[in-house]
């Protein structure tokens, strides 16, 4: 179903929001359009099971969510000398061109309801530019939430034998009494032979919904790795996907997610293999602790022309409370037959034996349990090149278990 | 090759099954579904008022749901028109709720079984056969040493008159209500034929009955409603097939199984479904599975032009538990979209669910499966595992699983591996002198097997030859 057209969004908003920002003829059409679009688009497809809808996206009232004149954030940017990474308006100055080249290119603004609206409205994000052969590491984007609603759009282009690793962290700032939304829109755009790894890290406090569609298209070579940390959010929904367009080209999607309390995680990786020699790889890990509750979906979708692909899933989530629960549904869907593809899922509990092992080794059972957990996201940790990132993610979940 | 295989493969699939007969009824309905028809089927079989109600009600549900069109990646439905479907045709037999000896009756029909081999499996394997030609049952026995201990085995409509309380009590009540999908409420309007097995509390029947279902008529719907209650330490294996000629307009088949397994009992529910490649294969399966019951489902799904089927176990009761064992054969033109549902009401309750599937020619399968556990079904397990086989390029294959976790202290398994037969393995049976149909042939035996050795003797031969009937010639 489509959501309404709030009251308070119409073209002046747009155009104003444009303005102050003194963008380009062509950004504040591509603005309209979406707004334009949202009278027909509806809200991203959740999963639905006889009788159920997985995440309840109708319920948010984005009337009283959205204040779309009135956005603030505190963005630092870090990067080394080589690469370009400036706020996106900022950047439209010198790299307008580029800009206009990419921007919607991978992830379709008219995707959905929330693309839409987020295309419309965003005033703050990031763009990435690494030009060719230029290595760049550590590039840190650290942002703090200090509205009712924030909108953002990252645009990341690799130019040929480049590579680059990025740490983008969202959290919240000043408190505001009410509940909120934040809106992030990713697209990478990988070039020839180019490495990205982008890394993000959501830890915003629980009166805020979490919408966030990261999207990357590769060249032949090139590879974009995710890693992807979720842990704050009242209600999140976040889609990480990759297109595969080159050959030869590959991806990782690595997830890592934590929730307790009431917290609604909608988690979701989806890779489409569309040419040859391509591989995919995705890695999903989470816990779950009172009555938090995680819907997992991914997808492997093999193309009919993408001979001999390789293509891996695993999902694990760990359950600490009979309260919460956990969803999951990993899809394999195949057309071309050279394919060597699986998929797997677990949920458990943290491990009888092992507990046992070492509260006979005399360490307390509270702090046996937290090493067990701290244990089962290693492999998501052991992905991360940017140090920040990994100490961040790795405090975080420390500071959850008590 | 074996001289029994080379014997299997004589067999000419056409003459097997996809021989044609003559339509000759006794009563035909109208084409289409009103009221009117089902006042006229009801009358015709002599029902009971509320059995009649029963159909009424289901009929408004059915006018009432609309069609599954928004799964992702579902079979096309948009050529079923019920309007378009013969929903009744009493065949023309003397006897009404079928004949005890296959030669009374008339020989058309009892050349269709033979055909089929149906008389000769019961002379050798099983306890009792039903045999079910359009919509009503032409032959039923059941071996005497089981009706002495209360074994039932008996045609649907037959047991609506005659057990009429147990069948008041469980026809599409608790198991399978009508509401439970469109093709579900059509069934219990129209349902029409199907068995009825009952066995009291502690009795074995040790070999399996079975029930064949025939459709020969063009443009038919066929119905057939299998209502099995197993009471509390009985254990029974009932084994249904099917299968129809293929005619240019295409055919129907809805029907419906419901299962109570009692406290402590067995029952394993096996079927190889062959039916004609024009044939919509929608039917609803479930079993509700009590303290410490067991319920298997073992299927072959290798007709049809398209299938959507996802037969499901609700264990209700402490220490009950579920086995799927699925295979799924696509070849040209078919789209086999099946599955198994499981859901864990109860702590202490297990399930295993493997499904294999083959996809040839252009075929399409799908896994689509549903496993929910509730909130305090602790210690509960389940492991599902899911293997795709593909042998060219046209060919789809999907897996589509989906998991409701309500509680912690669970051991909750999925896996799915997809694959073109190995090429390494082709050319080493090819060096040992195998020519390559033989090579593939062997490897697409061995990747069944799990399911074939489930199957009694009779049916893993059946099973087999289909399969090899479905690879014969057409590998590239």
């Amino acid at each position: 179903m489509s959501a309404q057209l709030p009251a308070n969004l119409s073209v002046e908003t747009v155009r104003e929001i444009s303005d102050a920002r003194d963008e380009p003829e062509w950004l504040l059409e591509a603005r309209l359009e979406a707004l334009e679009a949202l009278d027909e688009l509806e809200l991203p497809d959740v999963i639905q099971t006889p009788g159920r809808r997985w995440t309840n996206l109708e319920a948010l009232d984005f009337e009283s969510l959205v204040d779309p004149l009135n956005q603030s954030d505190e963005t630092s940017r870090e990067a080394p000398e080589d690469a370009v990474v400036l706020s996106f308006t900022e950047a439209l100055d010198e790299y307008g061109d580029l800009i206009e080249e990419h921007f919607g290119s991978v992830v379709d603004l008219e995707t959905n309801y929330l693309t839409a609206l987020s295309a419309a409205l965003f005033t703050t994000g990031t763009f990435v530019y690494v030009p060719e052969s230029v290595d760049a590491e550590d590039v840190k984007i650290r942002a703090e939430m200090n509205s009712r609603s924030l909108f953002s759009h990252t645009l990341v282009v690799t130019e040929k034998s480049s590579s680059v690793t990025i740490l983008e962290a969202i959290e919240s700032g000043n408190d505001i009494d009410d509940a909120r939304y934040f809106s992030n829109l990713v697209e990478v755009v990988a070039g020839e032979n180019s490495y990205v790894q982008y890394g993000s890290l959501q830890n915003l406090d629980e009166e805020t919904y979490t919408y966030s569609l990261k999207r990357g298209d590769t060249d032949t070579y090139s590879t974009i790795n995710w890693i992807e940390g979720n842990l704050g959010s009242k209600l999140t929904r976040s889609d990480v996907e990759t297109e595969l367009n080159g050959e030869a080209s590959e991806t990782k999607i690595v997830g890592a997610f934590f929730g307790h309390d009431d917290q609604h995680l909608d988690v979701n990786a989806r890779v489409w293999h569309n040419a040859e020699n391509t591989t995919a790889d995705l890695v999903t890990r989470g816990v779950l602790d009172d009555e938090a509750r995680s819907v997992y979906e991914g997808v492997q979708d093999v193309g009919r022309d993408a001979w001999s692909t390789n293509s891996y899933q695993r999902e694990n989530t760990l359950m600490l409370s009979d309260e919460s629960e956990a969803d999951a549904s990993p899809k394999l869907i195949i057309n071309n037959h050279d394919t060597e593809a699986s998929h797997a899922a677990t949920v458990g509990q943290v491990d009888k034996e092992d507990l046992f092992y070492m509260v006979s080794r005399s360490v307390p059972e509270q702090q046996a349990r937290n090493m067990l957990v701290e244990g089962f996201f290693v492999p998501v940790l052991e992905e991360i090149e940017v140090d920040e990132f990994r100490d961040d993610l790795e405090e975080l979940i420390a500071a959850r278990l008590h | 090759m074996s001289s029994d295989q080379d014997h299997l493969k004589e067999t000419d699939t056409e003459a097997r099954f996809e021989f044609k007969k003559e339509q000759k009824a006794a009563f035909a309905a109208e084409k289409g579904l009103n009221e009117e028809t089902i006042r006229v089927i009801s009358e015709d079989k002599d029902e009971p008022e509320w059995m009649l109600e029963r159909r009424l009600r289901a009929l408004k549900q059915f006018q009432k749901m609309p069609m599954p069109t928004d799964w992702p990646g579902q079979p096309d439905l948009s050529e079923v028109d019920v309007d378009e479907i013969v929903p009744y045709i009493r065949p023309d037999v003397e006897v009404r709720g079928g004949v005890d000896d296959w030669r009374d009756l008339p020989d058309d029909i009892k050349d269709t079984f033979d055909k089929l081999g149906i008389p000769e499996a019961e002379k050798n394997a099983l306890s009792g056969v039903g045999a079910q030609y359009e919509s009503e049952v032409v032959y039923q026995n059941m071996q005497e040493r089981w009706e002495e201990k209360g074994v039932v085995f008996m045609n649907m409509d037959q047991a609506v008159q005659e057990h009429e309380d147990i069948v008041k009590e469980y026809f599409m009540t608790k198991c399978v209500p009508p509401s439970d999908n469109k093709f579900a409420a059509l069934h219990g309007a129209i349902w029409s034929g199907g068995s009825f097995v009952y066995v009291p509390e502690d009795t074995t029947v040790d070999m399996p009955v079975q029930a064949y279902f025939r459709m020969n008529s063009e443009g038919m719907g066929q119905f057939e409603h299998t209502l099995i209650v197993a009471e509390k330490g009985s254990e029974v294996h009932y084994i249904e097939g099917c299968s129809a000629p293929k005619y240019s307009a295409f055919n129907l088949h809805s029907g419906g199984v419901e299962v109570f397994v009692g406290e402590d009992a067995h029952v394993q529910y096996s079927t190889v479904q062959n039916w004609s490649k024009n044939t919509y294969n929608l039917n609803t399966k479930r079993a509700i599975v009590e303290k410490n019951g067991r319920m298997e489902w073992i299927s072959g799904s290798m007709g049809s032009k398209a299938t959507m089927l996802y037969p499901a176990s609700i264990l209700k009761g402490r220490g009950a538990s579920d086995n799927h064992i699925t295979i799924a054969f696509a070849g040209e033109g078919q789209n086999i979209d099946t599955g198994a549902k499981v859901y864990h009401n109860a702590p202490e309750t297990k399930s295993t669910i493997e499904s294999k599937s083959i996809s040839k020619d252009g075929g399409r399968t799908n896994y689509r499966g549903l496993v929910h556990i509730a909130n305090g079904a602790k210690n509960s397990s389940t492991s599902v595992e899911c293997d795709a086989l593909m042998f060219d390029n046209e060919s789809t294959s999907d897996t589509m699983p989906y998991m409701e976790i309500n509680e912690s202290t669970v051991d909750v398994a999925h896996e799915a591996t997809v694959g073109k037969i190995g090429d390494e393995d082709v050319f080493y049976l090819q060096s040992r002198g195998l020519d390559d149909d033989d090579a593939k042939q062997m490897i697409v035996s061995g990747f069944i097997e799990p399911i074939t050795e489930e199957l009694p003797i009779e049916y893993a031969v059946e099973l087999n030859r289909l399969v090899e009937l479905e690879m014969e010639g057409s590998l590239g």
